[in-house]
């Protein structure tokens, strides 16, 4: 007999029912708090919104180099010029500008009358003082040591007078300091204290002081970095009140973002998604031409400064007509067809699109298009008979087997490399695939102990850098260390055309330098360039306007864009927040109340089973 | 597991050998196959070890190959694409079969390693009971306390990525539960009393181990080595997915790492998601059916109820 | 890595070590003493493995950037990176018990810092999954336990065993797939596709916020708790068999009292003792299926930072999550030893 089961029992069934409702409780309360919060969230037309290019962990401009930071840096601090549609310098915090006649010194009139967001003045003192800093400071020299190292002396003899002395004439100098890829110009008076603690500074003080479209305003790290616009900028005020960037590690949520709406713009596509987002409605997919390429270089001989052979690379490989083989028998075309789904462009000169001024191509007599029985032909001919299982041999009866590198954490990286091996193995040549850490390949490459890698870089509009680490100059001294060189590649004349083109400042003459420059590392075929991938990008039509600069080109690509022109000009678009939109975000939350509803049902009818269980057992 | 009592009838006079294996193990297999459990688990895992062996039959270097490939760039099943296509159009349903080889050759020599070092230091252990017993034990016992997937990570990146840093990490990380085991089971087998006759017949510790110990602990490093394998694939899976793995091999594993970091999910791409995981569920169960069914069988041979 | 499901009900180092098991005090002060042997060892392994990477800072600090070599050179003098390997150990193991896990140059930030960051969401992520698996382990193992062999024992067993053999990752990715893209079929996307909040929401105790968490939360628990469920129903299954075997329930059950009350008031308590102490055992099983489901979410915990050193590679930083795990597993069995010498009066009384 039961003594004192019965109010027991009915007190764990009222606690047992009293659980079950709380719980539902909650989870509607849950659902509903989200449904408001989301509908309020997409809407802000004040508020610009897009997806950060990479991670932004720092915003000392001495120390940056990753592009989500590169692209606010721009947007918050001023430089001397700034490039328009075309990449050609125009004034920014420069009014104008002259070169002495021996074109060693350059005089900057700074534009007058200018504060800092703190109200200090902002004069050609503090230009003086952010490159000093960084010509006499190693720390400061970290991001962009090598743009100054062919500066004398920056001095500021008045507040709007800059005057900049060379050792050699520099006619990249209006590339120098311009937004994103340039040096950004620093108020003296905030970072004078830091200097000592340099290298631990994330200038994270908000409000950041500086000037420019945007003032930073706001950061956590792996999430977002908010700006708010400066609407006393002296080339105009943005249109938007506030631009946050927002960092999504899963290029998968953010698209899920631009979607719902949370987003106006996100970039950094996989050719997959693209073609999914393109059937979106109010969602605009475009491409925009590369600012880089990505390549295989090859060892051509690795040696030292002093000419001393240098690392395991192949000697086979040092062989030109073997370079030329391995290019003949690579299908560029199909990479990109295959690959990158047709988002990209063949790959051939050194320097990308995205600069059409000095985007060279091999003429036709010159080019090594995809022609395998060519290849084949070019090592029978060098001697490089094919073996018994299929792999050529060299005269002297060593295999051509060799190493091909690839960064194991790039998904392209590893789409690629099938590809190579199977076309090699086409024409007698064994390739043996190594994923390596970033870290590790950087490791080999700078020892010699390789034999074919993949190569990627990208420049800025002044290519001066990227043209450098193929000169002479970086290589490795005896002892291995103090190298910074792309391939091991090093061509006199090559060397000699690099200083000629750092001194021409006719821009057409200078092109035509680094035309020549281009042709002569083409046919070096130690970088083979495969293809310039394009910026898989995407906008919503329907919330943003005007964000896109420049017009199509004749390939439908759009034009290299910078984050820092496109927050300053975009605008909210006409009616955004339009009935269009609410419809569309009405039909999703009409999912999620519908979601909601079942679940309510569900658990009410949960705790009704369960009360007729409690019962029934009562009832026996 | 429960040590296997002793029944009256095992004692034989005079000369210990380890009884003949033989018999024994024809009744075991049948009764092995008499569970359905135990039927389906061997069935599955035959038809995936015969799948693998047998793939370069049916599979042509061509249906592998990116640059012959001619199928649709990663679309849906259709036909002549019963799985779709991944993103350089090549078969799925070819390629996950052509991936079981890797996964199942890594899972095995995974567990190979697994075995020779878990059992090894748990018969040492076991055997030896004074200082070197306890100093493995305690090995054992801190090796234990670290975290199987940080130490595999940490162990791939120190090594680089590729199969063999993967089959190291997991035979470092999975020795423990072997070993443990193995000691104990060592441990009720040396407590036997024809043990003590033949140490006092002169039998040296290699041929006591050997010759004694082992056979007796076989079934259990059986039991342990078909749950071990299953737990091997998983984590082969799991290790390739997070990038630790060859990203030019084809195996379950780099199949949905691919599909991943090529942006699948929003493309909505799941023909190309579900086939590899099934395949690897329908494998790890497989095994572990085995398992589970041999360890039943064993416990039922030896201590009947 | 996979979770490893157990044979049975894992054993904690107990009764067969040492000869004195009265003084409560002299076994916790060896028990702790373990610990402290086991993070020393922890501490030579982890400086070990990540002293052997030869690794350069300054040419990832420097990557694509227009550094001249001579300014690197300067810049690798000023990092002090050619140390003799003792000297670097020593102060590894000084800045280690100083919580100073050294510096990490991909987020210019100190190892610690960043990891104190990410523990929050880490333990929200596994603590909310725990709760919910012994709760539904509890639940389902009790129930399948006490009546062995019945159709609801069998398909939990069965259920478990399917979801043990699935990949976290790939449970994760399928659900992500269906319930996160709005890609497939004419579904929209009704949980989000990562992270653990959306953008831009206030942040701290606010309703919104807390709501928003959950609402990210739910997939990833989901997934954590599929593939860890099966551990707890195992556990609890195994001692309600184990406890039913005992006398005191007939004597119970002659009381007249009914079958389910015999189960809730009397058996389950004293099954549960043993199983509290396995909780934090299986604690370190958990982590490898945390830091999947953080990867394939985007759940920005330790998992995901984890993960996310993996790229350069990023050693400190590696190193430094490497230590926090082990060392959290160390604890959590150390609480699992005292607790399993406290809890069960039988053990103690040996």
């Amino acid at each position: 007999m039961t003594l004192n089961e019965g109010p027991t029992r009915g007190l764990r069934r009222r606690r047992s029912v009293a659980a079950l409702a709380a719980a539902a409780l909650a989870a509607a309360a849950m659902m509903a708090g989200q449904l408001a919060g989301t509908s309020a969230q997409a809407a802000d037309p004040t508020t610009l919104t897009v997806q950060a290019d990479t991670q932004m962990t720092t915003f000392n401009p001495f120390l940056s180099y990753y592009d989500g930071e590169l692209n606010i840096l721009g947007a918050i601090y001023p430089t001397l010029t700034m490039l328009d549609d075309t990449g050609t310098p125009e004034k920014y915090l420069a009014d104008s500008w002259t070169t002495s006649s021996d074109q060693l010194t350059w005089t900057f009139k700074i534009h007058p009358g200018l504060k800092w967001s703190d109200g200090e003045p902002l004069t050609a003192a503090d230009a003086a003082w952010t490159f000093n800093l960084i010509m006499h400071n190693a720390t400061a020299a970290t991001s962009n040591g090598s743009l100054v190292a062919n500066f004398k002396s920056v001095t500021a003899p008045d507040a709007t007078t800059l005057v900049i002395k060379t050792k050699q004439p520099q006619a990249n100098m209006l590339y120098l300091s311009v937004p994103v890829s340039g040096i950004p110009i620093v108020p003296e008076h905030i970072w004078k204290s830091h200097v000592s603690g340099l290298k631990n500074y994330r200038n994270m003080d908000f409000p950041v002081v500086g000037y420019g479209p945007f003032v930073l305003t706001g950061f956590k790290t792996n999430q977002f970095a908010e700006m708010t616009a400066n609407k006393d900028f002296f080339l105009g005020a943005p249109h938007y009140d506030k631009v946050v960037t927002n960092y999504y590690s899963n290029s998968d949520a953010a698209a899920a973002a631009l979607t719902s709406g949370e987003l106006d713009q996100i970039g950094g596509l996989t050719p997959a998604q693209f073609n999914a987002m393109s059937s979106k409605s109010n969602v605009m997919t475009y491409q925009t031409q590369s600012s880089g390429w990505t390549a295989i270089e090859i060892n051509p001989g690795a040696k030292t400064r002093t000419g001393k052979p240098l690392g395991t690379g192949n000697p086979i490989l040092s062989d030109i007509r073997v370079r030329q083989a391995i290019a003949l028998g690579v299908n560029r075309p199909e990479l990109v067809k295959k690959v990158l789904d047709g988002n990209g462009i063949v790959g051939a000169g050194y320097l990308p699109p995205g600069y059409p001024q000095f985007f060279w191509k091999p003429s036709p007599s010159q080019s090594l298009d995809y022609d395998p029985a060519r290849a084949k032909q070019l090592l029978d001919q060098a001697g490089y008979k094919m073996g018994s299982n299929g792999v050529r041999v060299a005269p002297d009866g060593k295999p051509l087997e060799f190493r091909l590198g690839i960064h194991s954490d790039d998904a392209t990286d590893a789409a690629i490399a099938p590809y190579l091996k199977e076309w090699m193995t086409a024409i007698g040549i064994k390739l043996t695939v190594n994923a390596m850490s970033f870290d590790q390949l950087n490791n080999d490459l700078a020892k010699g102990d390789w034999d074919i890698l993949m190569d990627g870089w990208s420049t800025g509009p002044d290519p001066t850098y990227l043209l450098s680490i193929q000169t002479c100059g970086t290589l490795p001294e005896d002892n291995g260390s103090n190298g910074n060189t792309d391939a091991f590649f090093c061509n006199k004349k090559y060397d000699r055309l690099y200083a000629q083109q750092q001194t021409q400042f006719d821009a057409q003459a200078r092109a035509a330098t680094i035309a020549k420059m281009q042709s002569i590392l083409y046919a070096g075929n130690a970088d083979l360039i495969l293809f310039y991938k394009n910026g898989l990008d995407a906008l919503r039509t329907d919330q943003v306007s005007d964000y896109l600069q420049g017009a199509k080109q004749s390939d439908g690509f759009y034009p290299l864009q910078h984050g820092f022109a496109s927050w300053w000009k975009a605008q909210p678009a006409a009616g955004a927040a339009s009935a269009s939109e609410k419809a569309s975000e009405q039909s999703s939350n009409a999912f999620k109340w519908i979601g909601l509803g079942v679940l309510v049902v569900l658990v009410i009818g949960g705790v009704v089973v369960l009360l007729r269980r409690r019962t029934a057992a009562e009832r026996e | 597991m429960s040590a296997p009592e002793q029944s009256p009838a095992r004692e034989t006079p005079v000369v210990e050998k380890a009884p003949s294996r033989l018999v024994p193990v024809g009744r075991f297999v049948v009764t092995v196959l008499r569970m359905p459990s135990g039927l389906f688990g061997v069935l599955v895992m035959l038809a995936f070890v015969l799948m693998a062996v047998c793939a370069p039959l049916f599979i042509h270097p061509s249906d592998l190959s990116v640059t012959q490939a001619t199928g649709p760039l990663l679309s849906a099943p259709q036909h002549g694409y019963p799985l779709g296509t991944d993103p350089a159009g090549r078969s799925v349903l070819l390629l996950v079969i052509w991936g079981s080889r890797t996964s199942l050759a890594i899972g095995v020599m995974a567990t190979a390693l697994t075995m020779v070092l878990g059992a090894g230091i748990g018969l040492i252990a076991g055997h030896y009971q004074g200082r070197t017993g306890r100093l493995l034990m305690h090995v054992t016992d801190w090796f234990i306390a670290l975290p199987s997937l940080p130490l595999a990570i940490a162990l791939a990146a120190v090594l680089g990525q590729g199969a063999t840093s993967i089959t190291i990490a997991i035979g470092v990380t999975s020795w423990t539960g072997t070993a443990r085991l193995v000691r104990a089971q060592t441990l009720a087998v040396e407590a036997r009393p024809f043990i003590e006759r033949a140490r006092a017949l002169g039998a040296t510790d290699t041929q006591l181990i050997t010759r004694q110990v082992l056979p007796n602990v076989m079934p259990l490093i059986l039991v342990s080595s078909t749950l071990t394998v299953a737990s091997a694939i998983l984590s082969e899976a799991t290790l390739t997915f997070l990038g630790l793995g060859d990203p030019t091999s084809v195996s379950w594993g780099s199949l949905l790492n691919n599909a991943f970091m090529q942006g699948a999910v929003t493309a909505g791409a799941w023909w190309y998601l579900i086939p590899p995981g099934i395949a690897i569920l329908i494998i790890v169960l497989g095994f572990t059916l085995v398992g589970r069914a041999v360890e039943h069988a064993l416990n039922a041979r030896v201590s009947p109820r | 890595m996979s979770v490893g499901l157990p044979l049975e009900a894992p054993t904690v180092s107990g009764p067969e070590e040492g000869p004195e098991r009265s003084d409560f005090w002299v076994y916790l002060a060896r028990k702790i003493g373990a610990a402290i042997v086991s993070f020393v060892m922890l501490l030579v392994v982890g400086f070990v493995i990540f002293s052997l990477m030869p690794s350069d800072p300054v040419s990832a600090l420097t990557r694509g950037r227009p550094t001249s070599d001579a300014q690197m050179n300067h810049l690798r003098q000023q990092l002090g990176l050619d140390h003799p390997l003792w000297e670097r150990f020593l102060t590894f193991v000084g800045h280690t018990l100083t919580g100073d896990l050294g510096y990490s140059y991909e987020y210019h930030q100190p190892v610690s810092t960043l990891i104190a960051d990410r523990l929050w969401p880490t333990l929200l992520l596994m603590g909310t999954s725990t709760l919910i698996s012994i709760w539904l382990g509890m639940w389902l193992g009790i129930r399948a336990g006490w009546r062995p062999g019945s159709a609801l024992d069998r398909g939990a067993s069965a259920v478990s065993l399917a979801l043990w053999s699935v990949p976290t990752f790939w449970l994760g990715l399928i659900l992500l797939v269906v319930f996160g893209s709005g890609s497939v079929g004419g579904m929209p996307a009704i949980f989000p596709a990562g992270g653990m909040q959306t953008h831009g929401t206030a942040g701290g105790l606010a309703p919104s916020h807390i709501t928003d968490v959950a609402w990210h939360l739910v997939l990833p628990c989901l997934t954590l708790v599929a593939v860890i469920f099966a551990q707890y129903v195992t556990i609890m299954r195994s001692s309600i068999i184990d406890e039913r075997g005992n006398p005191y329930l007939l004597t119970a059950r002659a009381k007249g009292l009914r079958d389910e009350v015999v189960r809730r008031k009397h058996a389950v308590p004293n099954a549960l003792l043993p199983s509290v102490t396995v909780i934090f055992l299986q604690i370190g099983g958990m982590i490898g299926g945390a830091i999947t489901v953080e990867v394939v979410y985007s759940w920005p915990g330790l998992g995901y930072l984890t993960f996310t050193a993996l790229r350069i590679p990023d050693l400190q930083l590696l190193e430094g999550t490497f230590i926090v795990f082990s060392a959290a597993v160390i604890v959590c069995n150390l609480i699992a030893d005292l607790l399993y010498r406290a809890l069960d009066p039988r053990v103690r009384r040996q």
